[in-house]
């Protein structure tokens, strides 16, 4: 994807024509495949470090990239494959990033927290929480001074909201008058803590508002209702409106990361999400009702990407791993 | 019959897109919770012991507890007893719904609304025959009328306690109610039929989609949709009929209307025709394919095969009639005191 899509908002049924819509779908189908599967690869005992998987977010990421351009930048976060994926990444260099292989798109030296892809604007999902803020501002401000309209968007989990860093870049892209976008991702819990203990300001508008930026809150399950924010606010900030931020409330379908027992969930509340709050199944189902797509077109995505992904899991294992030798290159010290 | 009445604070109303489109204001949850406070004082000031409240997870729960338990610190007793229902929040309208519902099985005298028009709404489609009074935290706020919590504290207070008579202290209102199929939602100020079928996020501002509007009342002192209706025909909430406006791409327009359509957003507004709309008459939207905008949210989608109807419905809920009230108040001297 990753090409800026030209909305036809005016007397169409959907803010997006109908290879758009295919395009939209194929991107979260893209990473729910690619999530799913590596949940089932994991629990192998093959995969190094941590994943932590964007499964249930999709409509985010994809409705906010759906706007964006290869020169607009964004900064991820630790659970980053899906804004990977909705930005462009190519599925085999990232599954061969997330087996620590040679081929992989850092080399094998990153890893899922730190997916990198700079050609697709991509500047990396990042282990440290809240450690993305500041970078975006960064990217943000050298596309002031380049003058080309570009945008960078920051991802933060509810979690991570709630550090310097983040607080830190909303007044320094206010200042600035920065083409900076703060998005939230508020699944609900950071970690394992539920975002309404560990948030003190009680609504993200109102922490925006303190620093003197605007601020939205949207269903991030409802693809449409993100894509159609999105592309304001990213409007907005093309144009020298500045930044602003957009909270997402949304799902994760799967614990923390790999392995979190999620006892800190509520009886029934997983089955209520896989059931009720599936945001692929909620757009396909609007889609179809509409006449606009049929299933049979959905189904066939769905085994592209099937097919996509087996031979990305193909190439990760069938790929060589980095060499002693590779320890000292792409290093700031010479060795 | 009880004069205790209810309290439904939304805490997500004034968070949509119209913060960046038009600078709308995002009123603050702590802001929220003094106005509470505020109407809480006032309705103990008249009499009224004891109130319910809508739970919500939002925030405004906690400093309004903060408030009161500030307050009890220091031995003052200007607050009534505060009840919060007690259902599984589900930070959805349907808390709202669930809320209203409860509150009139309850036997509530009045609701006290903060919100926008879709909060009122919400209330409304579940309070049956309870009294509303609305308090503005939305964006456009066409049904709330603008005015100082505290006054709307201290009427609902003296409309329930009976010291403002009931034929001068509660007004009927008309609704619209839409049906699509079997489905029934009402409106209480607009109603619009936009190109859209998605509902997405849910504000309405882009101008081009907009097709056909139907008002309750139409004040050209709104914004929104119904000031589109406002600045054409005005039409009180008391006179017995609304208005129909269809819209018209600019070419085919036989009148450019400059109208605020969200806060601080003007845009020109091509108008078709108006003309009144009759109580009891069930009007079908004109486009086959689209959306229904109830008070300004996109709700409703609809296409050729679902049968839409729209229908102006006369002395359909109540409000309290503040400013009767207060000036029943002035004139009869409620407000004033025994010297000590």
């Amino acid at each position: 994807m990753n090409a800026a899509k030209k909305s036809t908002p005016g007397g169409g049924i959907f803010p997006l024509d109908k290879p758009d819509l295919l395009v939209a779908y194929r991107t979260m189908r893209r990473i729910r495949e690619f999530e799913e599967r590596l949940h089932g690869e994991f629990a192998k005992g093959d995969i190094p470090g941590f994943v932590h998987l964007y499964a249930g977010e999709e409509a985010a990421g994809t409705g906010i990239m759906m706007h964006l351009k290869d020169n607009d930048r964004i900064a991820s976060t630790h659970r980053g494959h899906g804004h990977c994926i909705a930005k462009g990444v190519d599925t085999k260099g990232m599954m061969a990033e997330i087996y620590g292989k040679a081929t992989g798109l850092c080399k094998g030296k990153g890893g899922s927290m730190h997916i990198a892809d700079l050609s697709k604007g991509m500047m990396g999902a990042n282990g440290i929480l809240g450690a993305g803020a500041p970078l975006a501002c960064g990217a943000a401000l050298a596309a002031k001074f380049r003058g080309d309209g570009g945008v960078a968007i920051s991802f933060v989990g509810d979690g991570a909201s709630n550090q310097g860093t983040f607080l830190e870049s909303l007044n320094l892209a206010a200042i600035w008058n920065l083409p900076a976008i703060f998005v939230v991702e508020n699944n609900g819990y950071a970690e394992s803590t539920s975002r309404d203990y560990a948030v003190a300001v009680d609504s993200y508008v109102d922490r925006a508002a303190g620093f003197g930026l605007p601020g939205v809150t949207v269903d991030g399950l409802d693809f449409f209702a993100v894509y159609e924010a999105a592309g304001e606010i990213i409007k907005r900030a093309r144009e020298g409106g500045g930044p602003a931020l957009l909270e997402c409330k949304m799902v994760r379908m799967y614990g923390h990361f790999e392995g979190d027992q999620q006892t800190y969930r509520a009886p029934g509340e997983l089955d209520d999400i896989r059931d009720n709050k599936d945001c692929i199944k909620m757009f396909s189902e609007r889609v179809i009702e509409a006449g606009v797509v049929s299933r049979a077109e959905l189904e066939a995505i769905d085994r592209e990407m099937t097919a996509e992904i087996d031979a990305a899991l193909a190439f990760a294992k069938s790929s060589p791993s980095p060499t002693l030798a590779d320890l000292s290159t792409d290093v700031y010290v010479a060795y | 019959m009880s004069n205790a009445i209810g309290i439904i604070a939304n805490p997500v109303s004034a968070r949509d897109i119209r913060r960046v489109i038009a600078n709308a204001t995002a009123l603050q949850i702590t802001d929220r919770a003094n106005i509470v406070l505020r109407v809480l004082s006032c309705v103990k000031a008249c009499g009224v012991d004891h109130v319910y409240m809508m739970p919500e997870n939002g925030g405004i729960r906690q400093h309004v507890r903060r408030g009161i338990d500030r307050a009890e610190n220091q031995g003052l007793k200007h607050f009534p007893q505060l009840e919060y229902l007690d259902y599984k929040i589900s930070g959805t309208v349907e808390d709202t719904f669930k809320g209203a519902r409860k509150m009139l099985e309850l036997g509530v005298a009045a609701i006290v609304v903060l919100g926008g028009d879709g909060t009122h709404r919400a209330v409304v489609t579940s309070c049956g025959d309870v009294p509303i009074a609305g308090i503005s935290t939305g964006t456009n706020n066409a049904f709330p009328e603008h005015r100082e919590p505290t006054i709307t504290g201290l009427a609902v207070g003296l409309a329930v306690t009976g010291k403002v008579p009931a034929d001068v202290a509660f007004l009927p209102n008309k609704k619209i109610v839409v049906r699509v199929n079997d489905q029934e939602e009402i409106a209480l100020v607009d109603v619009a039929v936009v190109t859209e079928r998605y509902i997405g996020a849910r504000a309405l501002w882009r101008t081009e989609t907009f097709r056909e509007l139907f008002v309750t009342f139409a004040d050209p002192e709104v914004i929104g949709m119904s000031a589109i209706a406002g600045l054409l025909e005005p039409v009180t909430r008391l006179d017995g009929h609304g208005l129909h406006v269809r819209l018209a791409p600019e070419d085919e327009a036989a009148i450019m209307l400059d109208t605020p359509i969200a806060p601080g957003y003007m845009r020109g507004i091509g108008i078709r025709d108006f003309q009144p709309m009759q109580p009891g008459a069930r009007y079908r939207p004109e486009i086959s394919d689209g959306s229904i905008a109830l008070d300004g949210e996109r709700e409703l989608s609809f296409s050729a095969k679902d049968d839409v109807t729209i229908e102006l419905v006369p002395d359909a809920f109540r409000t309290v009639n503040v400013s009767a009230c207060m000036q029943y108040a002035a004139r009869h001297g409620l407000m004033r005191m025994t010297k000590t």
